[in-house]
């Protein structure tokens, strides 16, 4: 895909390759993220360290990430590189395995280990994604392990297994390429011929395992961590509709109704209003996973001197008064002016434009309906909020994720 | 499979221009713009003489608090009918605080960026500061400091900050710390008010000037300002150190130790602004820099390790900060002060130098798309007194800086024996070995 915009001289190249940690089996947990490091330390055409050092070189950034529905790749160049980007890219798509080799699995794997260390381990309530995925959904489902993956697993990462990872992830039917910026679509179609024309398709990559669920939990569940912790903070979540559902547009518009903003009912009511709540950390948000329900997380933080049980009360009621409280249409008009800003900012750089393109041609088949979204969300009625809060939020099917500050020994 | 075995070479450059710069003097003070047609959204940036340097001795976030109370409601409506007014336009206020300046940004479609403008400089002229407001806000901000403070990082930072600019206001952290901002009362943020946010300052705006309207933005945000620009304060007085000093922050069960290595470093005006910048990427800017390569890419002691320069109006420092492994605390400091040490000793190559200038010139396009990074780049040239056509000619001196330029600055403006050593980890674990590697007196910090 090309979309073209001279208004800068540089240009994205990004690809999505539709594979994330959704796909890894019991005990390779981590390995797709893994997988990502290892596609920076060089190709058949491209020695170890040589990848960043051409694209920066060239002066351009660079970047790769990996979440449970996909991994994506993708550099911004001064346009003149438009091509040195493409053949890196291509030069890793057909010809990494030859240049993996055990001294790079073993570094990148250390590498991995320290960003475990550095965002999960040693940061106050750095592990809640960790802790929030497997209890929303259950063993065996392909959201319940984190994409960070365990210590255990990376430890056991093999280098043939990685080997096989990318002959069988790593191809053109499984990617998509998306360009955008100072270019033109026939220069690019051009020049992806020529670097990525001879790569052959490959059948049979296998599917993920099954991610369907019937609809939101129908138990609660709970988990309290006494914890390194400064103050007592309260995570709950619900499993909601998939991101690109009209269910999950209504969501997305519930979670800027509910907690974006000073002018949102959490911010208003408790950090404000009751003023149980730290102002800085309490907030809502949906999560964009596009093969399973996606979960919405409701985070607050107490004041000092506040009972986490208080707070807990006081979420809930804002909470449940989504249903019984209709949003009015003023609350509903902020918060499309807030996703309309966002939405327009997410699109203002040539690598947000690519990526979001990609995106919707990887989850959605058509990069067409990238066009649908803003006015989805500004098609969203009260009502639809109603619906989306009264169908997804129920007590019954919430997680709560406390943590409290450990006791001094 | 077949592969393409040989690495393009470069298409044709397209020159390099920074936007279009306009300038309209109204209502007492200026607007400075940049034009980016076609734009949906725009950006603007009041821009305030009134930053961190100007808090008194112990007050120190005292312009934090007031940034923070600023949507607690204005003269003609209370912060919950202002939070709907702001955010109904789709905007939000985004108040920061730094040594040389207190400025307010807000980004806003195009059509609506005028009545932005107008309600940020509502809550910047005529908050209500009630004193109810402005405690609370200060207490949030207190426990905010505290849960920051609980992460790995600003303890070490504030330690380092400390032994390298001593006591007054320089040596304590920018935001200050819960004691401080605990100290904090109605007259200091009412007076740093008065002092501060009253006078005009520069409005920054980047986005479609052929629709927006810079004399009405400009009335906007100068209205009701009285008074004129501070003169701005000369440099600090500063010399290099001769011996290195290593200080333990201890955090009992960290399975990482943060380090913060520093030393200070001249002021941004410096001449050698650009060739110490490029030394400091070979050194630990790029991702191929010595110091990541080998901390990272080949040891695995880290997840990032960087080396940088920070240059305010008044002072600079140069600092390596990374998080390794616990058990490898040790070597990695060992590892990385061989890396600044050959640096300073040998200089840079071709080759390093080469990848250096070309990634610090290209990031002058590639990390200036938005209206927000526009306005960004115009507060510098407002602080530093830049000319318009800086960016351009900044861009040409990182292509030209030779081999011996940027050698020469490293050996002149890196100092490894002069060095602070912060290290925050588990002081249990690390404390011996860190004693027995003889890096520098190990001394342990007052928190």
């Amino acid at each position: 895909m090309v979309s073209e915009d001279r208004s800068s001289p540089v240009v994205c190249v990004n690809l999505w390759y539709d594979v994330g940690s959704r796909h890894e089996p019991a005990g390779q947990t981590g390995f797709a993220h893994l997988f990502e490091h290892l596609m920076f330390e060089g190709s058949v055409h491209v020695k170890k360290t040589e990848h960043m050092r051409l694209v920066q070189g060239n002066g351009g950034s660079l970047n790769a990430t990996t979440n449970p529905d996909r991994t994506n790749y993708f550099e911004t160049m001064p346009s003149e590189h438009l091509e040195l980007a493409l053949w890196l890219e291509a030069d890793r798509m057909g010809g990494l395995v030859p240049a993996l080799t055990q001294e790079t699995l073993d570094n990148q794997r250390e590498v991995v280990k320290n960003e475990r260390r550095q965002r999960y381990e040693n940061v106050p309530y750095g592990d809640a994604w960790l802790r929030l995925l497997e209890l929303l959904y259950p063993p065996g489902h392909p959201y319940h392990h984190p994409t960070i993956g365990s210590m255990e697993d990376l430890n056991a990462a093999g280098l043939d297994t990685f080997k096989a990872f990318h002959q069988q992830y790593y191809v053109p039917n499984n990617c998509v390429l998306t360009v955008a910026g100072d270019a033109s679509p026939a220069e690019v179609f051009a020049l992806a011929e020529k670097y990525f024309g001879q790569l052959a398709p490959v059948a049979g990559i296998p599917a993920a395992p099954s991610a369907h669920l019937t609809g939101p939990a129908t138990t609660p569940a709970r988990e309290t961590v006494s914890a390194a912790v400064p103050a007592p903070r309260i995570y709950l979540s619900h499993r909601t509709h998939p991101f690109g559902t009209a269910g999950y547009d209504a969501i997305t518009v519930l979670a800027t109704v509910l907690g974006n903003g000073r002018g949102s009912r959490l911010y208003q009511r408790l950090a404000d209003g009751k003023r149980i709540a730290q102002p800085d950390y309490i907030g809502s948000y949906g999560v964009d996973l596009a093969h399973a329900p996606a979960p919405l997380i409701i985070t607050a933080t107490a004041k000092d001197g506040v009972d986490v049980a208080e707070l807990e009360d006081g979420l809930s009621e804002v909470i449940a008064g989504l249903v019984t409280e209709p949003v009015t249409d003023e609350e509903l008009s902020r918060a499309k002016a807030l996703l309309t800003t966002a939405w327009w900012r997410s699109l203002s750089t040539v690598g947000g434009r690519a990526d979001t393109l990609g995106r919707y041609a990887t989850q959605f088949g058509d990069p067409a309906t990238v066009a649908y979204r803003l006015p989805q969300w500004l098609a969203v009625t009260a009502d639809d909020v109603t619906e989306a809060a009264a169908y997804a939020l129920k007590p019954e099917s919430r997680v709560t994720l406390t943590y409290l500050p450990e006791e001094k020994a | 499979m077949t592969l393409v075995a040989t690495r393009p070479g470069t298409g044709e450059a397209r020159p390099y221009t920074f936007p279009e710069i306009r300038r309209v003097t109204v209502g007492g003070g200026t607007v400075i713009a940049a034009h980016l047609p076609g734009q949906l959204l725009a950006s603007a940036m009041l821009l305030l003489d009134a930053g961190a340097a100007h808090e008194s001795d112990g007050r120190e976030g005292t312009a934090t608090v007031l940034a923070k109370s600023l949507e607690e409601g204005t003269r003609t409506r209370d912060s919950a009918a202002y939070a709907l007014a702001l955010e109904g336009l789709g905007a939000e206020l985004s108040p920061s605080v730094d040594w040389d300046s207190f400025r307010v940004g807000v980004s806003a479609p195009v059509p609506l960026l005028l009545a932005t403008v107008r309600l940020a400089a509502e809550a910047i002229r005529t908050p209500r500061l009630d004193p109810a407001d402005v405690l609370r806000v200060r207490d949030d901000e207190v426990t905010a400091l505290r849960m920051d403070w609980a992460q790995p990082g600003p303890r070490a930072d504030a330690t380092l900050r400390a032994d390298l600019f001593g006591t007054g206001r320089y040596g304590r952290p920018l935001h200050g710390d819960p004691t401080s901002v605990a100290a904090v009362t109605v007259d200091d943020v009412l007076a740093f008010h008065q002092s501060g946010l009253l006078r005009p300052g520069v409005l920054l705006v980047a986005g479609d000037l052929d629709t927006l309207d810079l004399a009405a933005l400009g009335e906007a945000a100068f209205a009701g300002t009285t008074g004129s620009a501070r003169a701005p304060e000369g440099p600090l007085a500063w010399t290099p150190r001769d011996q290195r000093t290593v200080i333990l922050v201890d955090r009992p069960g960290s399975v990482q130790s943060t380090l913060r290595l520093g030393h200070r470093s001249p002021e941004r005006a410096t001449p050698d602004y650009v060739p110490m910048t490029l030394a400091a990427t070979v050194l630990g800017g790029a991702f191929t820099s010595r110091l990541n390569h080998l901390i990272r890419e080949v040891k695995g002691y880290t997840y990032g390790i960087r080396g940088s320069y920070a240059m305010s109006r008044r002072f600079g420092r140069f600092e390596v900060a990374a998080g390794v492994q616990t058990a490898v605390t040790v070597p990695a400091i060992v590892d990385t002060l061989g890396e600044i040490d050959r640096t300073q000793l040998d200089g840079v190559t071709e080759d390093e130098l080469s990848v250096a200038r070309s990634w610090r010139a290209g990031q002058l396009s590639v990390e200036m798309q938005t209206p927000g990074a526009i306005v960004g780049a115009l507060s510098t040239l407002v602080l530093h007194g830049l000319p318009d056509d800086y960016y351009p000619s900044l861009r040409t001196q990182y292509l030209e800086a030779t081999v011996e330029q940027v050698s020469a600055a490293a050996a002149a403006q890196l100092h490894p024996k002069g060095l602070t050593l912060v290290v925050e980890g588990d002081a249990a674990v690390i404390r011996d070995e860190l004693v027995a590697a003889k890096i520098g007196d190990v001394v342990d910090a007052s928190f």
